[in-house]
């Protein structure tokens, strides 16, 4: 199962890549074919100002939310969770980002039932890799995070393995004990796309792949889930996905000194 | 930038390539069964064979399977210095009858003996994949007790407890000498 999820999230990033160069070449033609007009107009008046355009790049706060997690809670009636993400432009490339969230999610292995519920919350930075053309506010980035959750497990039911089959099959035996306070860190590397959809609307795509650091496991059980870093496996890997929605609250513009818009054009 | 997109690409194929399967290895110590020696009662440090030893639980329809490849009668016989049987992982005691000699030629040779084992019980967390598994601690007060069963005296002369813990299906749990 998480064998296809691997695959699909690979696609994905090289869907993301592809879909992106594509609408790169659209806008340039649009903005080739807006550009006679506006000098059609002002031609008399700015000859001298046109000759090198200045460039200011927007800076602010980028806030929202992860539309699968939101929306997940609707047909898995095994999770609720919610996270909220946002990001504050520090450099022409660096974004300071955080993921603020909370879960409820309720593993059911074939041995084992459980439910992990808590909060996490995920800080670093984004470098976006992607050379904006003119005035476009798109983002594809490479980022790391730490991650921290503190949450509590509840242990369901589990069924004992035996074996020898000898005196039948026992039904799973109900438990229901809650261990709490457990804690776990991680850091996770983070690839993610941000396209400007409308005004200051922005749609993003999110794969992470989380190396845990720290895990406080209860006695006589295991993390099998934590929030904010996702199923636990063997070792200390975990992946994640999200699919956010999000505004940006625009503060200052800076200027941009060099005229790289001629550089820019033979792209990667 | 660009090789550690690579370098992520790659990566993440690796983690595809060596994710486990959620099956429990047969390899793990999981529910361990109760092992007993034989030995012999004249010289107790010597193991001795027992001869078409059958075990049958209580109540229940058919001996425990000590040959896998064997046929619907002789899979059920043991002529080994040692047997694992399984205690049940519900209850705090288990009762079995060993019939020794059993399905013999001559129906004359069959002994019966009882055996009824107390012990408690601890469930232990293995993993993911095998979920738990159950511990035994055989009772200090009155570990089993013996039965003859069937009139035809009794053939396990002594019977010693060598481990209370069971944990492990590599340690004799129970010593039966005869």
């Amino acid at each position: 199962m998480s064998k296809y999820f691997f695959s699909i999230c690979l696609l994905f990033t090289v869907f993301l890549v592809q879909s992106q160069e594509i609408t790169t070449d659209t806008i340039k033609k649009e903005i080739k074919q807006e550009k006679p007009k506006s000098k059609t107009t002002k031609a008399v008046t700015e000859t001298i100002a046109d000759s090198v355009p200045v460039k200011k790049d927007r800076y602010g706060l980028r806030v929202g939310v992860d539309l699968y997690k939101l929306t997940r809670g609707f047909y898995d009636k095994d999770y609720k969770g919610v996270e909220f993400v946002g990001d504050f432009r520090l450099t022409k490339n660096y974004y300071l980002a955080a993921e603020l969230g909370i879960e409820d999610k309720t593993t059911d292995d074939d041995r084992l039932n459980s439910t992990a519920t808590g909060t996490y919350i995920k800080g670093g930075f984004d470098y976006n890799l992607y050379n904006n053309w003119l005035d476009m506010e798109n983002i594809i980035s490479v980022g790391l995070r730490g991650g921290f959750s503190t949450f509590s497990q509840q242990l369901n039911h589990y069924k004992i393995y035996n074996s020898s089959q000898y005196w039948g099959e026992i039904p799973p035996v109900a438990d229901g004990t809650k261990y709490t306070g457990l804690t776990a860190a991680w850091a996770e590397v983070a690839l993610g796309m941000k396209a400007k959809v409308f005004n200051n609307v922005f749609v993003g795509f999110g794969v992470q792949l989380k190396m845990l650091l720290a895990n406080k496991e209860p006695d006589n059980f295991e993390n099998l889930y934590i929030p904010g870093f996702n199923r636990t496996y063997d070792g200390n890997f975990g992946v994640g996905f999200n699919y956010t929605v999000s505004y940006f609250i625009p503060l200052y513009k800076k200027k941009v000194i060099i005229p790289e818009t001629e550089k820019k054009a033979p792209k990667k | 930038m660009k090789k550690i997109l690579y370098f992520l690409l790659v990566f993440t194929f690796g983690l595809s390539s060596c994710e486990k399967d959620d099956i429990c290895d047969a390899n793990t110590p999981t529910t361990p069964r109760l092992i007993i020696s034989f030995y012999d009662i004249t010289t107790p440090s010597v193991k001795k064979s027992v001869t078409r030893l059958k075990v049958t639980g209580k109540d229940q329809p058919e001996g425990v399977i000590f040959n896998e490849g064997g046929t619907e009668i002789t899979k059920y016989l043991t002529s080994g210095d040692s047997i694992a049987i399984p205690l049940k992982i519900n209850e705090d005691s288990t009762t079995f009858s060993f019939i020794l000699n059993s399905d013999s030629s001559n129906p004359e040779l069959a002994n019966t003996d009882e055996i009824t084992f107390n012990y408690s019980r601890q469930n232990i967390y293995v993993s993911r994949a095998c979920g738990f598994k159950t511990i035994y601690r055989l009772n200090t007060q009155n570990p089993f007790v013996k039965n003859d069963s069937g009139n035809d005296g009794i053939w396990m002369q002594d019977v010693r407890v060598y481990n209370p813990n069971i944990e492990f299906e590599n340690e004799t749990h129970v010593k039966v000498f005869f």
